[in-house]
């Protein structure tokens, strides 16, 4: 069930966005992909989960090569995301919004929808039982007749996680999950990440919170200008020249010399 | 009694209400996936063409011609659909607009089966159709006390009705299925709905073949409520005119368009003095509403509200009902 990054380039006219990555997220790890802004993080993102084609280079998820699919297709092979912008539904209410997320794991057509099958009306039971598990999950049981837009920040982050888990992932891409969020909503964040690395489900997280990435990742890869500049454990992560040259800037030394 | 009652006039007012209505629901169906078409009135066309043409000239039954004009619409809708996938909004409306004056002029030209400009007359219609059906089963107007042609228009309406009726069910189920939400995702965000595992493919070329088959099944019934169809019916202002359904009462619930219709048709008939200037109205209703109230009259919010109301209403009931029974034990 690894996800494997194979040789990954992407190239906007010019601009080269990706070049060459290549990275192993194993089983029931959490992986963190880390880089300055502008590194190409989101756009590995886009190439896994088939927004975009990559110029070069494949994306296979436990054997099955994921680049060519439609992005509908990816979700269902249990590959699902969340949005660094966030993308909910607005309109639709906190429970509605997960129900969609587990479109592709239903199958009630228009006949059955509109007649209303028994097939259909047991699924549908079972549609908004599984949704209000998961909105427990999250901790937003009690919102679940809020419109998504009137959630606070925080709390629309986390309904998000709540719809991608809605389709049974197994992986889930969680993009600047932190982002915004003061100090105890990343350690609620925290505790959310664990819960949800002990349901089996493989995580593979691009975060700029340093902390949260150190204390949750069991490995991470570290991009630069599109390329893959460092992988290892946190510990080696942190003590990477490379990294904290690419974070930091060289020494002034170095710049003289 | 029931002779004064019933007006032919009134019903026949009542009668093109519902069929607006249906081009209202038809509208709203493309709409809901937030596809913006323009086309309707050609969709419509299609549907009141096929029907008329196979009914008049190769003597099929009534309800068989409107059922494969609304068919052969809906077929139209998949072969339209599919190609204008990738447009979005101002784009897919404009490239509707030309389907809808490519129809109309293909009818105008094809004069061997259409008659041209000239249109078709003598349709069959649907209340003369069924009062001489009733007629061989020995079931006359004069039984019920009234006169033949208040019947006929009777029939109609309640035709209509049963129809129409039938629709809206048809479409609020689907709407509160996994298909309607389906729709809604893509209205709201076409690249997460995708992401979120829906074939925004078939789902969109779903809708937007559902509201062509709702308009053509529209423009079949309409053909056999007026006898008479010309291509001019069908033009420009006709598309315009279902859009403005949407865009007075609201697209975002079914109920929007609902109202849209009823009201702008009965409108000018309510008010005989302003008629000749409908379009007028139409025009500063639309600038009115885009600068005002862009979402339509009736809105998610309006439509969550009054069922939140409603709520409480029972909640308040049932607190009071559990509350006296209380009083009654002690």
């Amino acid at each position: 069930m690894a996800l494997e990054v194979k040789n990954i380039t992407k190239r906007f006219g010019g601009i080269h966005a990706l070049t060459d990555v290549t990275f192993r997220v194993e089983e029931g790890e959490v992986f963190g992909l880390i880089g300055p802004n502008g590194a190409g993080k989101t756009t590995m993102f886009n190439i896994i989960t088939s927004m975009f084609p990559p110029t070069d280079g494949e994306v296979v998820f436990s054997n099955k090569r994921l680049t060519g699919k439609k992005p509908y297709e990816i979700t269902k092979e249990g590959v699902c995301r969340t949005f660094q912008n966030i993308r909910l539904f607005p309109d639709m209410t906190v429970l509605e919004n997960v129900t969609v997320g587990e479109h592709c794991r239903t199958k009630s057509g228009v006949f059955a929808s509109v007649f209303r099958l028994k097939s259909q009306k047991v699924e549908e039971e079972k549609i908004k039982t599984k949704a209000r598990e998961l909105l427990q999950l999250v901790g937003l049981g009690k919102y679940e007749d809020t419109f998504a837009d009137n959630l606070a920040y925080g709390q629309q982050r986390r309904l998000e996680i709540a719809r991608a888990l809605a389709s049974d992932p197994a992986l889930l891409l969680l993009d600047e999950p932190a982002a915004g969020m003061n100090e105890k909503e990343t350690n609620d964040l925290f505790d959310l990440i664990q819960k949800i690395k002990k349901l089996g489900i493989t995580i593979l997280l691009i975060e700029h919170d340093m902390p949260l990435v150190m204390r949750i990742c069991d490995r991470i890869a570290v991009l630069n200008f599109g390329e893959k500049i460092a992988q290892g454990t946190p510990d080696e992560i942190k003590n990477d020249p490379h990294v904290i040259e690419a974070y930091l800037g060289q020494e002034e030394e170095d710049e003289l010399a | 009694m029931l002779a004064e009652i019933i007006n032919p006039y009134y019903l026949q007012v009542l009668s093109f209400i519902l069929i607006n209505i249906i081009l209202g629901v038809s509208i709203y169906i493309t709409l809901s996936t937030g596809q913006l078409s323009l086309g309707h009135a050609g969709f419509m066309s299609i549907g009141a063409y096929t029907s008329a043409i196979l009914t008049l000239n190769y003597d099929f039954p009534l309800v068989v011609g409107v059922i494969l004009g609304a068919l052969l619409a809906g077929i139209v809708g998949i072969l339209i659909g599919i190609p204008t996938l990738r447009l979005q909004g101002v784009y897919l409306a404009i490239a509707t607009l030309g389907f809808g004056e490519v129809v109309r002029v293909l009818f105008i030209n094809w004069e061997s089966l259409t008659q041209g400009a000239i249109g078709i007359s003598s349709i069959p219609h649907f209340g003369r159709e069924l009062v001489t059906g009733l007629r061989d089963t020995g079931f006359t107007a004069d039984m019920i006390g009234i006169r033949n042609n208040q019947l006929i228009s009777l029939l109609v309406f309640i035709i209509l009705l049963v129809i129409t009726v039938l629709l809206i069910t048809f479409f609020v189920r689907q709407n509160h299925s996994r298909v309607g939400r389906a729709f809604a995702a893509i209205k709201m965000d076409e690249n997460a709905a995708e992401a979120m595992g829906i074939n925004i493919t078939y789902y969109k070329v779903l809708a937007f073949a559902q509201g062509a088959m709702v308009a053509g099944f529209a423009g079949a019934l309409y053909a056999h409520v007026t006898a008479y169809i010309s291509p001019s019916d069908f033009a420009y202002h006709r598309a315009v005119e279902i859009l403005i359904f949407a865009v007075f009462g609201g697209s975002e619930v079914i109920w929007g368009p609902i109202f849209g219709a009823t009201f702008l048709t009965a409108m000018p008939e309510l008010l005989r003095e302003v008629s000749e200037y409908r379009y007028m109205i139409y025009g500063i209703i639309l600038v009115a509403m885009m600068a005002f109230r862009p979402q339509g009259l009736i809105d998610h919010e309006m439509i969550y509200k009054i069922k939140s109301r409603k709520k409480k209403k029972k909640k308040v009931e049932d607190d009071k009902k559990e509350r006296n029974r209380h009083g009654v034990g002690s």
